[in-house]
């Protein structure tokens, strides 16, 4: 089976800084991997660099998302394509609601790949059905796109989204931060419910705990810019157990 | 020079009148014209010397010959053509040139809620209210332009509302500039008596390709308890300019709701007061700008806060792309006796291109020390953060920054609880954005 996803020795930084330093990464099918590492590894970087924001900068390597070259595509194509990305911080936007962003988006994906718009008695029924998923309340909708969201509420309407769009690839970025666990129970039984053998998720956290609910095929970490180590589940108990010093005591770092 | 001519004009203006009226000229109305002339003759033509118009030039607007024309015969079609407000069911004041034109307006008949008639000698010797409000609320001594309009209007207009209006009354002024350049002066008076609710919708149209300068007075009295919902348009012709002034004088646990859209037109120069004058009064001040070309739309809005107990929200946004220009200057008085004010304004400017400008200017005076009162301004670019995440979802740029400058306007109109007529002003918008 082709994978979903790889990244071959890519490096990448922000305003002539290097944080990425040769990742290498193959998702393929039905998998779930989960990125770990401490703060400032290069997690977010990462994310950032697959969803394709421009104020970051590609100095080598390359990224084959399902046999296409995805450092070519625009935000907007990769979006098409099949990417998603969770958002660490989803962004408040007043004015515009909840319900409308998502038809706006949904059917800008359609577009996208050459699908007729969803007429709006069948978008309601798929929003009225994914929004279960998340156990969200109606009342999101007609309310501004997370504006006085709290923290896990935003994260619950960023698993909604995920489950309207359907893609191929999630990028969960530090979706766990600042949700208690009841929060983190609804997103990740939302994730789970969405995993099928023909898509895959990439799951990036600084804490094990999330990887209690959303269990990992392949576990790396991340140590300043580099994969420093990869292995199956119990890798993130043992990271959980021993702190990330262990990880870069293990593993010589470049001068 | 142009000023020495603008000023002969309205000399000349105020001598035909005088003419046209003939032997009114000797009533407590003509006075108060004789009067405004003066103001204005002492007042003079303001520049951007002048603190208020620093950044306001009218200079422009006077190189034009811009004359009087009480006598237009503007055809019936052609005004009902004008301002047509597809989700809100109307009543139609017609003001062609500063003259009512009966023939085109459709008002309301034997409805007890409203009347509307013309502002007389007589009226004001009968009608001790309308007598201390009409050019007392907005003195000719407010600005020149308002002086200009004191002393040419030859007809004003007295909305009396008693009880609850039951449709918007929405009040048209219309510039004939098909044979000449123009100048026309429509004033208003809104009396809304105790507990009455009313929505009063202002908008201006020219007709004709010559220079049109519409200088308008609006002054509005709200009684006790009751609720005024005022909203301005004006989405004019390239050769319209405009200079508004309305005063609102609010008074006990009475409301004033102002919204003010301004998608078009050469010049636009709004002056908005709201003088909170009884405990428990409130105003709400909004007001949304979208411009391009060479448009240039000013607010000057004063909220005043006499009496303790009040409560009052501002929020203006402008949206300013090409080579357009932007004023807004929010006056917030808060006297010594005002004290448990609360008073917030805000201001955001959006600017789509480098050559656009806004300039803001907030001015908080408070003399009162239990009070709460804030205010802010920001001005800059489409957050790109919000962008990102659009696209991220799958829009293409060019419709993310669509939404997003849509979604930056549209939401000042939140605010409103008239969904037709907020409806209708998104629809303003939203064209103005296309």
């Amino acid at each position: 089976m082709q994978p979903i996803l790889t990244i071959d020795n890519l490096r990448a930084g922000i305003e002539g800084r290097e944080i990425l330093k040769g990742v290498s990464l193959t998702v393929r099918p039905g998998e779930v991997h989960a990125i770990m590492g401490p703060n400032g590894s290069g997690k977010s970087t990462l994310a950032s660099v697959l969803a394709g924001r421009e104020d970051y900068e590609v100095l080598g390597g390359s990224v084959t998302f399902m046999q296409k070259d995805l450092l070519e595509m625009a935000p907007e194509e990769r979006a098409g394509e099949g990417l998603f990305l969770a958002f660490q911080y989803p962004v408040e936007i007043p004015g515009v609601s909840t319900a409308n962003f998502l038809k706006t988006s949904v059917n800008a994906v359609r577009k996208y790949r050459g699908q007729e718009p969803l007429e709006a008695a069948a978008f309601l029924a798929l929003m009225r059905e994914k929004m279960k998923l998340v156990e969200m309340d109606q009342s999101f909708l007609s309310r501004s796109l997370n504006e006085g969201f709290s923290g896990g509420e935003k994260k619950r309407n960023e698993v909604f989204q995920m489950a309207m769009l359907e893609p191929t690839l999630s990028v969960l970025d530090e979706t766990d931060s600042g949700l208690d666990i009841d929060a983190l129970r609804i997103v990740a039984s939302g994730v789970n419910a969405l995993r099928s053998p023909s898509n895959a998720t990439v799951v990036i956290t600084h804490y094990q705990r999330l990887l209690d609910y959303i269990v990992p095929d392949v576990v790396h970490v991340l140590v300043n810019g580099r994969i420093a180590m990869s292995g199956g589940k119990e890798l993130a108990l043992e990271l959980e157990a021993k702190g990330y010093d262990w990880v870069k005591n293990t593993v010589p770092v470049e001068a | 020079m142009s000023i020495e001519r603008f000023n002969d004009n309205i000399r000349n203006a105020f001598g035909s009148l005088e003419q046209r009226i003939n032997g009114a000229a000797g009533g407590a109305l003509h006075a108060l014209r004789r009067s405004a002339l003066e103001a204005f003759t002492t007042q003079g033509v303001p520049t951007i010397r002048h603190e208020e118009w620093k950044y306001t030039n009218v200079l422009p607007l006077l190189a034009s010959d811009l004359q009087q024309s009480p006598d237009s015969d503007l055809a019936a079609h052609d005004l009902a053509a004008l301002g047509h407000m597809p989700d809100v069911d109307a009543w139609r004041l017609v003001v062609v040139n500063g003259m009512v034109r009966t023939d085109v307006s459709t008002l309301p008949e034997g409805d007890a809620a409203v009347t509307v008639q013309m502002i007389t000698d007589d009226l004001l010797a009968s009608h001790p209210r309308v007598a201390a409000a009409f050019g007392h609320i907005t003195p000719a001594s407010a600005h020149p332009f308002v002086a200009v309009n004191a002393a040419l209007t030859q007809q004003g207009i007295l909305v009396h509302v008693h009880g609850r209006l039951a449709r918007p009354l929405h009040i048209l002024c219309v510039g004939d500039a098909r044979a000449s350049d123009i100048l026309h002066t429509p004033r208003v008076l809104i009396l809304a008596d105790t507990h009455a609710e009313a929505t009063i919708i202002e908008s201006h149209h020219t007709v004709g390709t010559f220079q049109a300068l519409d200088v308008t007075v609006v002054e509005v009295l709200a009684e006790a308890g009751s609720h005024v919902r005022y909203f301005k348009l004006l989405h004019d012709a390239n050769n319209a300019s405009h200079i508004g002034s309305t005063a609102a004088v609010v008074a006990r646990d009475a409301r004033a709701v102002c919204a003010t859209v301004v998608t078009g037109g050469r010049f636009v120069r709004n002056d908005l007061h709201v003088r909170l004058v009884e405990p428990g009064a409130s105003g709400y001040l909004y007001g949304v700008s979208v411009l391009d070309g060479t448009s240039f739309a000013d607010n000057h809005t004063v909220v005043d806060h006499v009496a303790p107990h009040c409560h009052s929200e501002e929020l203006y946004k402008g949206v300013y792309d090409d080579k357009s220009v932007g004023v807004f200057n929010g006056k917030i008085f808060v006297r010594e006796d005002a004290q448990k004010t609360t008073a917030y304004q805000s201001n955001h400017a959006l600017l789509l291109s480098e050559s656009a400008q806004i300039n803001a200017k907030p001015q908080l005076e408070i003399w009162a020390d239990d009070v709460k009162c804030s205010h802010g301004a920001t001005t800059g670019q489409l957050n790109e953060d919000a962008l990102f995440y659009l696209r991220a979802r799958g829009l293409p740029e060019g419709d993310a920054r669509k939404l997003l400058t849509h979604a930056f306007a549209a939401e000042v109109m939140d605010h409103l609880d008239d969904d037709a007529i907020r409806t209708h002003m998104v629809a303003l918008i939203d064209e103005a954005l296309a």
